[in-house]
């Protein structure tokens, strides 16, 4: 192995501050594979199954206003839902995945435009892939849960800004 | 224990919460699992983590066997306490615990499979040499009536295969019995896919006896002492007590042995109740069925033993040889326990749940509380009516009862409707007081007991 490790030293250094699931480097015949959250099986690719979710979307309430800073256009996963957004929630408890297979972008990011058809995510439960649907129109204006992560029935995954009607 | 366990908590309500002080007093962590209706119980509260496993309705929810499993094995639990109800007797989602490297909290499944049919359970019954109700099953009109004739009216006709008392059918002469055969036997092709049915001895006045039983992995079979359960409304038990008063010492010594034969015919592991009727006209016992799991009534073993019931069913989950011997269990005075439930005994017990206006149980020397109620609490609509345990410890029965009587004089309830001023009522009935109460008393007595001052 020719694995330059302050080179090594300095991807890694910059991945931390960057927003990524996974991370792949190939050159060669030196391969690096970087993760964050939960592991996955390479082998099992999620088989998306598309099971109807009956109510992903609910309003919630424009609670008390929040404290100046609004949330910005950014990536990161951020645990305040976003007021004046529709939240987008999980319709069972599984594990949550951001993306169709390990590697490939997101199905969404801040910033996208979503229809009520659109799949957002994949629900895991014991093994069965279950899609989540966006069910509102809009765009997405806040991620609310990490790839990999266990999340709960009910549990806000998406903030999102509906069209108005 | 060598390992470090971490208990996952598949139920909800008192035993929830009961499952989640044992684990503390064990140094155990828990994680219960919740439906969305019960994010705000006091079981939620006290566990180490909380995780929303779906919808208020239960089979979405704590009956969704995927949801519990998984969410078991990525919260790092290395067990599944399933309580009573729900998932607590299913052999596939023991079953699918072992598959997932989770402990499962009770018997093996192909127990659980064996126990959980009425044929099975009998037969288990009857090769360990323990009676059964006289009967048996028939193939054809005709054969139901030479048994009924050699069994002796009234009897019981009912669908071989499939649980429940549905499509029970009491039959009190020859002459009704074809008519009732045939038409169980329909019945039991359609919704079964076998015509076979079962016919067996009515017992007019029985009483309810079970036996508490605990086994280790190692080969060790104790026996904890009787209950006795007649006080019922429709197969759901109102009062239960422990020792039960009625049995000869003769009669007790044959319970106790029938029971510890059942259990150690199959190789029972696990905490688990044999139940019987007793019949008290003739003195007969005969089995009724096993229990695989902790039963709501544990309460009233765990006063007159000291044991702590739920502790020991974790210990020997986890593979802990039992410490207590036969000769440890001893009984001392006589428990009593009352289950106040949201129900309407002014309207047959029909269920009323609503939020609690005021509760305040007061506290009182010899009285366990075993619930998860509190004040502003909105008892859901969702699940069984079930609000609180009472358990009355005193030196005899009567002492016990006393002690109820003035626990329910000071018990401060408002919102939901309860079954209080029934419980009352029975506490003060000359059947109960004397202990003559059969397991059909309550259905007929009910009426006569709150008419009286209504």
């Amino acid at each position: 192995m020719d694995i330059d490790f302050a080179e090594l030293a300095s991807l890694v250094a910059l991945l931390k501050e960057a927003d990524f699931s996974e991370f792949r480097y190939e050159k060669g015949d030196v391969r690096i594979q970087v993760r964050r959250g939960a592991l996955e099986t390479e082998s099992t690719a999620p088989v998306v199954s598309m099971i109807p979710s009956p109510k992903t979307a609910v309003h919630v309430a424009p609670a008390a206003p929040l404290p100046a800073s609004q949330p910005a256009a950014a990536t990161r996963v951020s645990a305040q839902t976003v007021p004046g957004a529709s939240v987008i929630q999980a319709p069972m408890l599984g594990t949550f995945y951001a993306a169709p297979k390990p590697g490939e972008p997101a199905f969404v990011q801040v910033g996208d435009r979503v229809e009520s058809d659109a799949v957002v995510g994949i629900v895991e439960v014991m093994k069965l892939m279950n899609s989540v649907h966006a069910g509102i129109r809009g765009t997405v204006v806040a991620v609310h849960v990490n790839n990999g992560e266990l999340v709960e029935f009910g549990q806000a995954l998406f903030s999102v800004q509906e069209d108005s009607a | 224990m060598t390992q470090r366990h971490k208990v996952f908590v598949a139920n909800r309500g008192e035993i929830a919460l009961r499952i989640v002080e044992a684990c503390d007093r064990l140094g155990v962590d828990t994680v219960l699992g919740v439906s969305e209706a019960d994010r705000d119980t006091l079981a939620a509260r006290r566990a180490g983590q909380t995780v929303v496993l779906g919808p208020a309705r239960a089979n979405q929810s704590y009956l969704s066997m995927e949801a519990v499993v998984h969410a078991s094995v990525v919260t790092g639990c290395t067990a599944v306490h399933p309580g009573y109800g729900f998932l607590s007797e299913r052999s596939a989602f023991a079953q699918l615990c072992a598959d997932n490297g989770l402990i499962f909290v009770g018997p093996r499944p192909e127990h659980l499979d064996v126990l959980g049919d009425k044929l099975s359970a009998r037969r288990v019954a009857e090769a360990a040499g323990v009676p059964v109700s006289p009967g048996g099953p028939t193939t054809s009109g005709e054969e139901a009536l030479v048994l009924a004739e050699r069994i002796g009216y009234p009897v019981l006709v009912k669908a071989a295969f499939g649980g429940g008392g549905r499509g029970m059918k009491l039959v009190h002469n020859a002459a009704d019995l074809v008519a009732a055969w045939d038409l169980a036997s329909s019945e039991a092709a359609a919704s079964f896919g076998d015509g076979t049915v079962f016919v067996e001895r009515f017992v007019q006045n029985a009483k309810h006896v079970e036996v508490q039983i605990l086994a280790d992995q190692h080969g060790h079979c104790i026996h904890l002492g009787e209950r006795e359960c007649s006080v019922q409304y429709r197969y759901q038990k109102v009062i239960e007590e422990a020792p039960c008063a009625a049995l000869t010492p003769q009669a007790r010594e044959r319970l106790h042995g029938y029971a510890l034969k059942i259990a150690q015919h199959i190789g029972y592991v696990s905490l688990g109740t044999v139940e019987f009727l007793y019949d008290v006209e003739r003195g007969d016992l005969c089995f009724l069925e096993v229990n695989p799991r902790v039963q709501v009534e544990h309460p009233v073993t765990e006063a007159v033993t000291g044991v702590d019931l739920v502790r020991e069913q974790l210990l020997v989950a986890f593979g802990e040889p039992l410490r207590l011997r036969q000769q440890d269990i001893l009984i001392q005075g006589h428990a009593v326990e009352l289950r106040i439930t949201a129900q309407d005994p002014e309207h047959e017990l029909r269920p009323s749940p609503g939020r609690l206006k005021k509760w305040r149980p007061a506290p009182l020397g010899g009285v366990r509380w075993d619930t998860h109620l509190y004040e502003g609490y909105l008892f859901p609509p969702y699940y069984d009516a079930l609000m609180a345990k009472v358990i009355a410890h005193g030196n005899d029965r009567a002492a016990a009862l006393q002690r109820l009587r003035m626990t329910l004089q000071r018990l401060e309830i408002e919102g939901p409707v309860t079954n209080v001023s029934l419980l009352q009522r029975l506490l003060d009935a000359p059947d109960v007081v004397s202990n003559t109460v059969t397991t059909r008393w309550l259905e007929v007595a009910l009426h006569d007991l709150m008419g009286a001052t209504a």
